[in-house]
């Protein structure tokens, strides 16, 4: 008696082996309306995850996935294929709508979650000048003019020259630098955060990128390894003296802190500092705690998270994929706000409740544009490149109100009085970063976030975290050897030993037979990228 | 709203009009019936459109769908909507998207088609035929225009008459077209007595979730931005809170939903 598989079978794809890192054949399945990404590595067996939680929202999202733009320059050559050649190579689907710049692997906190397995380190990198400025030179040439250039670690507000590394972005063609902090020099250097609020200006915006995972301890115990409350309260407040604009980030894991979604959300909504928050599962990249792949959340476990925990604000429709880069790796929603959450005038409007945003962002079925005008908006809004405090941003949301149709109705000019109302917009992002287990090339190819290195490549971002170049770059930096860091999961734990920082490598044993078995570069199967 | 003791003509070009009110369109907008485009698409999918055929889409509305239909599925669409402003804005959207050739669009009456008879090879009528107040000459209509074996793709308000909550007559201009809605077997036995044999059905409730959702958006920016001139017009702010949650009530009973529905015209069609 024949018998049916338990799943159906929608994409071939390529993947890495998560304890070695060649480069292997893979699958992507439905089974029980969730979405799982299979692998098999000859030397190490069969690896799973899930990629999506809900199947359908998978399937609908292909059509918000719009032509990329292609860079003006590229930094590599096609060589032995994705994802050997980050990058960007000239088979790269998409520019880069943000530029990431590590400024050091130091950090003042040593967080059990890192996916830069960054910390109190002897042996790390941090860099200079001259450095940072070629970094940049690099990101405009690509670019020409960029939008926006966030400054990252380790711990960037800890480096001696990040004022200056700031005045270097601004003075190139980059319209924002975002700075990527835990907060805490902002909680305790008024001097500092001032200096950031003076550098905060018309046309050259500086946001905060603000790590804020929850309110209860345990979840800064667990995450942080240190209850950061009223560090992160103070850091907000002193934002807010000077005008900073301030997105909180929550590294969502579960069983920690997935039940804080709407909290942060309500927390971000009240604090006059900040306007968006993003929520990001924690990549399973560098330094976390044990996991399990096939129950790691996703981008539409967050979202129906966040509709559950907040019915009266949200619908998980409210939530778009962005299509600049593949439509599964982010999705966002805009509101318009009033009032204060819990005052008795507070009001929440989430944005694609006024506008047809579905129509506008779809690539594939919709072959007659409804406005190309609102459709650039929208974009420019659903995009890794939005980021609220920036002028295109602002600029964008102000647009997309004046497109409510009924202008002329009833003496009301409801677009304008939306426009007003532009000025409390809210941004809530999800964006699930790709990790070893879950790496899809498909994903990877069209990756719009990349990380720039000292060496002058732009790297995409998960390709970095996962496939070794972060090894290969703090190898080449700090001079000590890096080996490839193994994702923490709970399968792996027999093949996998700790590292100097924190983080799990490949016992040597696992290494070494994994290097004899590279194949034959023709192929573009079983290569490393080092 | 007790239409059926009325003159026969009244709800019908009630609600006409309230569709082409500045009320409605400010609460509205563009969602002018539940669904959006995707939905449409679905309905399209369902009658098995294909290139080339003559559609007729009755109630046309702005047009948003006959140029969907036209554009994406090669068709030849003609629209009949009672409202003049709806078909002269329909026209300027067709000329302005280039389709003018193969969508066109003209007044005209549900119940009195002046269309030829075995002329159309799919009639869409989305949202619409609950608002008719004189259902089976509407129905007989929509059949009479078909070619033998033609199609009908139909997507309406689905409403259990008598356990529609109080509260939603508070919403005069939406209740207007929910008013006269009925069950999903009521409209299946009103086109069989057409010769229209319904071949499958199904219910898109979230639609009209999503409606009132959006209903819902813009009543919150009309308070928070021109409440004054909102009341002017008749909005009672106070009121709609209550309406809301009685219509999403009335959605989660199963008395209140919207369906999508294709049926089949007796004899052998051309293909």
């Amino acid at each position: 008696m024949k018998r049916d598989r338990d799943e159906v079978f929608v994409e071939y794809t390529k993947s890495i082996c998560p304890v070695c890192k060649i480069v292997v054949d893979a699958q992507v399945n439905l089974r029980d309306d969730k979405v799982y990404l299979r692998k098999r590595c000859p030397e190490h067996g069969q690896f799973e995850a899930l990629v999506y939680g809900d199947a359908q929202m998978y399937l609908d999202s292909a059509r918000f996935n719009k032509p990329g733009t292609i860079p003006l320059t590229f930094q590599t050559e096609v060589r032995d294929g994705c994802p050997a050649d980050c990058g960007l190579c000239p088979e790269h689907k998409q520019h880069a709508c943000l530029g990431i710049i590590e400024v050091n692997t130091g950090c003042n906190l040593d967080c059990p979650i890192c996916f830069a397995d960054s910390g109190h380190q002897p042996d790390g990198y941090a860099i200079s000048l001259a450095q940072c400025e070629r970094m940049l030179d690099v990101f405009v040439a690509s670019e020409g003019e960029a939008e926006v250039v966030m400054f990252s670690g380790g711990e960037p507000t800890i480096h001696r020259q990040i004022l200056d590394f700031v005045d270097a972005a601004q003075a190139r063609p980059i319209r924002a630098v975002n700075l990527n902090t835990n907060g805490i020099r902002l909680a305790s250097d008024r001097a500092f955060v001032a200096a950031l609020g003076e550098r905060n200006r018309p046309g050259r915006a500086v946001n905060i990128y603000l790590q804020f995972d929850g309110f209860d301890e345990r979840t800064h115990r667990e995450i942080r390894g240190r209850d950061l409350r009223k560090i992160k309260q103070r850091a907000l407040d002193n934002c807010a003296e000077v005008g900073l604009t301030v997105t909180l980030v929550a590294a969502v894991e579960r069983g920690l802190n997935e039940h804080e979604l709407g909290a942060i959300i309500s927390h971000g909504l009240a604090h006059p500092a900040v306007r968006s928050v993003s929520f990001q599962p924690v990549t399973h990249s560098g330094r976390h705690t044990p996991f399990d792949p096939l129950t790691r959340l996703t981008n539409s476990d967050i979202i129906h998270l966040v509709a559950r925990q907040r019915p009266d604000w949200f619908r998980a429709e409210d939530f778009f994929p962005v299509p600049c880069c593949f439509p599964t790796c982010r999705s966002i929603t805009y509101l318009l706000t009033s009032g204060t959450p819990g005052a008795e005038d507070f009001a929440v409007v989430p944005i694609p409740r006024l506008l047809d945003v579905a129509d506008h962002l779809d690539y594939v079925a919709n072959r007659v544009v409804p406005d190309p005008a609102i459709r650039e908006a929208l974009e420019k809004l659903w995009s890794a490149s939005a980021f609220m405090g920036t002028d295109t941003t602002s600029a964008r949301l102000a647009q997309a109100a004046a497109a409510l149709d009924c202008a002329d109705a009833c003496g009301v000019n409801l677009p304008e009085a939306v426009a007003d109302l532009t000025d409390r917009a809210f941004m809530i992002v999800i964006q699930d970063f790709q990790d070893p287990y879950t790496l899809n090339v498909r994903q990877l190819m069209k990756c719009c976030v990349e990380e720039i290195t000292p060496d002058g490549r732009l790297i995409p971002f998960c390709a970095y975290n996962s496939v070794g170049y972060r090894e290969q770059v703090r190898e080449q930096m700090s001079g000590v050897p890096v080996a490839d860091v193994v994702p923490n999961a709970l399968a792996l734990r027999a093949m996998i030993t700790d590292s100097p920082y924190g983080s799990k490598v490949a016992q040597r044993s696992d290494d070494a037979a994994a290097r004899r078995r590279v194949a034959p570069d023709a192929t573009n199967v079983g290569r490393r990228i080092r | 709203m007790t239409s059926r003791s009325e003159p026969a003509a009244s709800p019908k070009s009630c609600c006409a009009a309230v569709y082409g009110s500045d009320l409605v369109a400010l609460l509205l907008g563009e969602a002018y019936h539940p669904g959006d485009s995707s939905l449409t698409r679905r309905l399209a999918a369902r009658t098995a459109l294909t290139s080339g055929e003559r559609v007729l889409d009755v109630a046309s509305g702005r047009g948003a769908s006959a140029l969907l239909l036209a554009s994406e599925y090669g068709c030849t669409v003609t629209g009949v909507d009672l409202a003049g402003p709806n078909v002269a804005a329909a026209t300027r959207e067709a000329r302005s998207v280039g389709l003018a050739d193969r969508v066109r669009f003209r007044q005209g009456d549900a119940e009195r088609l002046s269309v030829d008879s075995h002329s159309v090879d799919v009639v869409v009528c989305e949202c619409a035929f609950c608002t008719f107040p004189d259902k089976p000459t509407a129905a007989a209509e929509l059949a009479r225009v078909l070619v033998p074996g033609g199609r009908l793709g139909m997507a309406d308000v689905i409403a259990v008459p008598d356990r529609l909550p109080p509260e939603l007559t508070g919403l005069g201009a939406w209740i207007a077209c929910v008013a006269d809605a009925r069950p999903l077997d009521e409209y299946v036995a009103l086109l069989a007595g057409a010769g229209l044999t319904t071949i499958h059905t199904e219910r898109h409730d979230a639609a009209v979730t999503t409606m009132i959702d959006q209903i819902e958006a813009r009543l919150t920016v009309l308070r928070l931005t021109a409440a004054d001139q909102a009341a002017a017009l008749g909005l009672d702010f106070s009121l709609a809170p209550a309406v809301l949650a009685a219509a999403r009530a009335a959605v989660a009973d199963g008395v209140l939903g919207y369906a999508i529905l294709t049926a089949r015209k007796s004899g052998s069609g051309l293909r």
